[in-house]
């Protein structure tokens, strides 16, 4: 480029055809004797395979007076078993080269394992020894429970946790699964007898409600008889969980909660409300007058206006939570002290247009082909095929979802647009949380 | 314990083909049908690495302008075009490289070239000096979210200018540092760009759905013809590829509960099979339950909630590091006494079980990490930079089943000794924890 007079000819934007249709995958289900539902996905070429055993044992579950449990349950069971120590258990998963990777939610708890495809037999041997018969050491048992202690007191240096923290309580309220985070509280992860978190495992941890999601290169037939043997003594179902089911109505709606932060540079907003049930009619419609809004950092209205023309900060968005109830919706961002006040107008401005002015049809139909052309990407590996599919299962969703999903977003309207902007995104109902400085209460 | 499981029976095979345009850009393609999709990789041989004292940050910066639109393509439209196909994109800039990146459905890969193409050969024009305020802006932002503002933020940043020493290129932070990102001036942008993002220092690669015969052309179609700008001659390397620490030990005082241990020390670089041999070392140490720091620092020792073993593949040198949190009233020096004692034992010998497991681990985070085509890109286009050609990934991956139990205590004799790794240590400054329950907040109304 050094040479001026040399300018390159100016070519036209290339005219695409049709796109690629998305390969969803066609999962085998079947269930075990003993009711665990199993969606098997195999596929050659990456030599992995991911399984995904999932439980309706998350921290709504938790008795009352241990909210803490779910979470220190999902954390231990890999911590010894009736048969082998945790150092052998250990030992025995690290040779392997298997990851065994516990998520405690607030509806599931969940284990991921991650084999090397040779070592698939003995892995489901493995894990099957962890779910059914963990032993919790009362030296582990102390040990998780110290570690997370102090977790929780390292995760509240972060700003950000704090808001995160703040704002699940003020839209949801002490009393509600989803107002406390799933690791509990301080005072329940540190009382929680070890007798309770046994009791919790036992009651839990069974196989009528539970599922299994595999992934993979894997032969089929030999996964099926490695799930049968080695599952074959576990029965049993789980209670369900009880719920709340009304709407949350948050009692500082259309108000401001502040944490004043020392020395802050930044502050972390949250502008939140409570959202929809993962299986809401509405999921799709909902989700694209997301995206308009702050489905994307940069080019939702949020990140446009707040990153690319204030220059403010370093990304804005905003998403829905999946849930068994409603799930929550946040906009957030981190903008720089000075500015506090000044974004969170922006942001409450955008959020007005969203549900004033009708989305003009440019912008519709690039946010709904930014959502149905993303498709194809998503089923590319082993683990994202075994998390849609988890998904389907754990919300009771149609087996034809992902089938289904482009016609569903191809029919939204600017009408429906508007219609969830002024249902869920709504300042006067939304509960504005501010962890920082800049701003008046 | 004898096993009957052989190590490096999960092969990882890239195969590639390779094509060169006449202004020496670089074309690498793989082929890959599983999805249908395409990751189209651009990188260029320039990272902070390249850039001087008082001008730090420059490459990054320059890769935020980068974003900010071309003569056909103004700001905004380049996220709204591929966005609008279903496309992603994205950039980074490292020490030693910069790359620009989209994923798209197959049928949308001219869009992605086309994109490239008019910020290889469209960009200067629209480089203005309110662009860069902008952008000087979200950088500083950037910067202060993930430095300034942040429990622990500037550790990284010590520890390096300790390990490498003031001058060395891997001792200044790739985002730079904030009296030089105010400094930055159009000029020093505008020169740095027709210094390096020149098509002979850049690889482009495709990996996905679409042909070797479809990629050569359509690369030839789409940069053949930009101009192939000067040559640059090589950085001169730094006296010491390997250099000892400059800074052996410093306390840090910052805003946060718990005394954390930060630990670095440069090795052979990426590519060599030393650097192999360091990433099984750090595998052995640091990763799954049963590893050595995991079992004296955390579940045995009970010292530390956390410690991890990192190993960068710097091309000038690797650097390896391990970090480590302290629990409630467990001092930092007795993590550091630990950690001595683990490497210690380690360079007297490790079993051969032990590092079985090790390049099992690696291996299952590898081919993880390489199940997409985006990665895959990457690691090729890497490969392709620093070591040469996109051919060397595999030969790299290739070099993890032949490590052995004594070039693992071999290794972290010679590489992790006393004198060789420089130590930070933050410390909390005293003041009071935050109250984290609602006592603390001030809720009211907002105005208007």
């Amino acid at each position: 480029m050094s040479d001026a007079t040399m300018t390159p000819a100016v070519l036209p934007p290339p005219v695409l055809g049709p796109p690629p249709a998305p390969r969803v995958p066609r999962p085998e289900r079947y269930a075990l004797a003993n009711g665990l539902r199993v969606v098997s996905v195999p596929r050659h070429g990456i030599p992995q395979v991911v399984l995904r055993l999932v439980f309706p044992a998350g921290s709504a579950a938790d008795p009352r007076e241990h909210r803490g449990a779910a979470s220190l349950v999902g954390h231990l069971v890999t911590e010894g078993t009736a048969g082998m120590t945790a150092e052998a258990l250990h030992a025995r998963l690290d040779l392997l080269g298997a990851a065994v990777n516990p998520y405690v939610g607030h509806d599931f708890a969940e284990v991921e394992t991650v084999l090397l495809s040779e070592t698939l037999r003995e892995g489901v041997g493995l894990l099957a020894d962890i779910m059914m018969r963990p032993s919790f050491p009362e030296h582990e048992v102390e040990r998780i429970r110290a570690e997370s202690l102090d977790a929780l007191v390292a995760r509240a240096d972060e700003p950000a946790n704090v808001a995160d923290d703040r704002m699940a309580l003020e839209v949801f309220g002490a009393d509600h699964p989803y107002g406390i985070p799933s690791f509990g509280t301080e005072e329940g992860i540190r009382t929680v007898p070890r007798e309770a978190l046994v009791a919790f495992h036992a009651e839990h941890y069974r196989p009528a409600n539970a599922f299994l999601v595999a992934a993979g290169e894997f032969d089929p037939a030999e996964l099926r008889e490695a799930l049968e043997e080695s599952f074959a003594e576990w029965t049993g179902a789980a209670p369900p969980i009880v719920y709340p089911h009304a709407e949350p109505a948050p009692p500082r709606a259309g108000r401001l909660s502040l944490a004043p932060w020392d020395d802050a540079t930044q502050s972390e907003i949250r502008i939140a409300g409570p959202g929809i049930p993962r299986r809401h009619p509405d999921w799709i419609r909902a989700g694209v007058a997301n995206f308009l809004l702050g489905g994307s950092t940069i080019t939702g209205r949020l990140g446009a206006n707040l990153r690319e023309d204030k220059g403010w900060t370093y990304g804005a968005r905003s998403h829905f939570s999946a849930g068994m109830v409603h799930g929550g919706w946040v906009a957030e961002t981190a903008v720089d002290v000075e500015v506090t006040a000044a974004a969170v107008g922006e942001m409450v401005n955008e959020m007005r247009r969203l549900m004033d002015e009708p989305v003009d049809e440019a912008e519709l139909r690039r946010a709904k082909d930014a959502l149905m052309l993303s498709l194809p990407r998503v089923f590319e590996t082993p683990a994202g095929v075994a998390s849609r599919m988890a998904t389907i299962e754990a919300f009771g969703l149609p087996h034809d979802w992902w089938d289904r999903f482009p016609a569903e977003v191809e029919a939204v309207t600017a009408d429906d647009v508007r219609a969830m902007a002024r249902r869920h995104f709504d300042p006067d109902r939304l509960v504005r949380v501010v962890v920082g400085g800049g701003i008046e209460e | 314990m004898t096993d009957t499981i052989t190590p490096g029976t999960t092969s990882l095979r890239f195969p590639v083909r390779t094509h060169t345009l006449g202004n020496g850009m670089r074309i690498v393609h793989h082929e890959e049908r599983a999805a249908p999709i395409v990751a189209v990789h651009l990188m260029y041989h320039v990272g902070s690495r390249h850039e001087r004292p008082g001008r730090t940050g420059l490459a990054h910066l320059l890769e935020h302008l980068m974003f900010e639109g071309s003569l056909h393509a103004p700001k905004g439209q380049f996220d709204d075009l591929l966005e609008r196909v279903g496309g992603t994109n994205n950039g980074s800039t490292w020490f030693d490289r910069t790359n620009y990146y989209e994923t798209v459905p197959s049928h949308a890969v001219e869009l992605a070239l086309w994109l490239e193409r008019d910020r290889m050969g469209f960009f200067l024009p629209v480089l203005t000096s309110e662009m860069l305020e902008v952008q000087r802006g979200v950088v500083i932002n950037e910067r202060r979210q993930g430095y300034e503002n942040r429990p622990y933020g500037l550790a990284d940043q010590r520890l390096h200018e300790m390990m490498f020493g003031a001058g060395h290129p891997y001792s200044w932070p790739v985002i730079g540092y904030m009296p030089d990102l105010q400094a930055m001036s159009l000029e020093d942008a505008r020169g740095f760009y027709q210094t390096y993002y020149t098509p002979g220092n850049a690889v482009l690669t495709f990996a996905g759905d679409l042909s070797a015969d479809d990629a050569f052309a359509l690369a030839e179609r789409y940069f053949g013809d930009l101009p192939p700008g000067p040559r640059i001659s090589p950085a001169p390397p730094p006296p010491d590829a390997v250099p000892a620490p400059a800074v052996g030990r410093e306390v840090m005082a910052d805003d946060v509960s718990f005394p954390r241990v930060y630990q670095g020390w440069a090795t052979p670089p990426y590519g060599t099979r030393e650097w192999v041999v360091m990433d099984v070392l750090a595998y052995l140490l640091a990763d799954g339950d049963s590893s050595r720091l995991q079992r004296a620092l955390v579940r045995e020792g009970r010292l530390a909630q956390d410690v991890d073993t990192y190993l960068y593949p710097t091309a000038v040198c690797g650097t390896f590091g391990i970090v480590s949190t302290a629990r409630t009233g467990v001092a930092p020096e007795a993590l550091e006494a630990a950690i001595r004692r683990v490497l210690d034992e380690v360079a007297r010998g490790v079993g051969d079980d032990e590092v079985l497991g090790a390049i099992r681990r690696v291996r299952r985070d590898q081919v993880g990490e390489l199940a997409t085509v985006e990665e895959r890109a990457d690691a090729l286009s890497y490969a392709a930079t620093v070591l040469g050609e996109p051919q060397a990934l595999e030969r790299v991956l290739e070099m993890y089943g032949e490590v052995t139990a004594d070039d693992v205590a071999r290794a972290a004799a010679q590489w992790l000794d006393a004198g060789r790794g420089a130590t930070l240590v933050i410390v909390p400054s005293g003041n009071p924890p935050k109250d984290e329950d609602g006592d603390s907040g001030d809720e009211g109304e907002v105005e208007g």
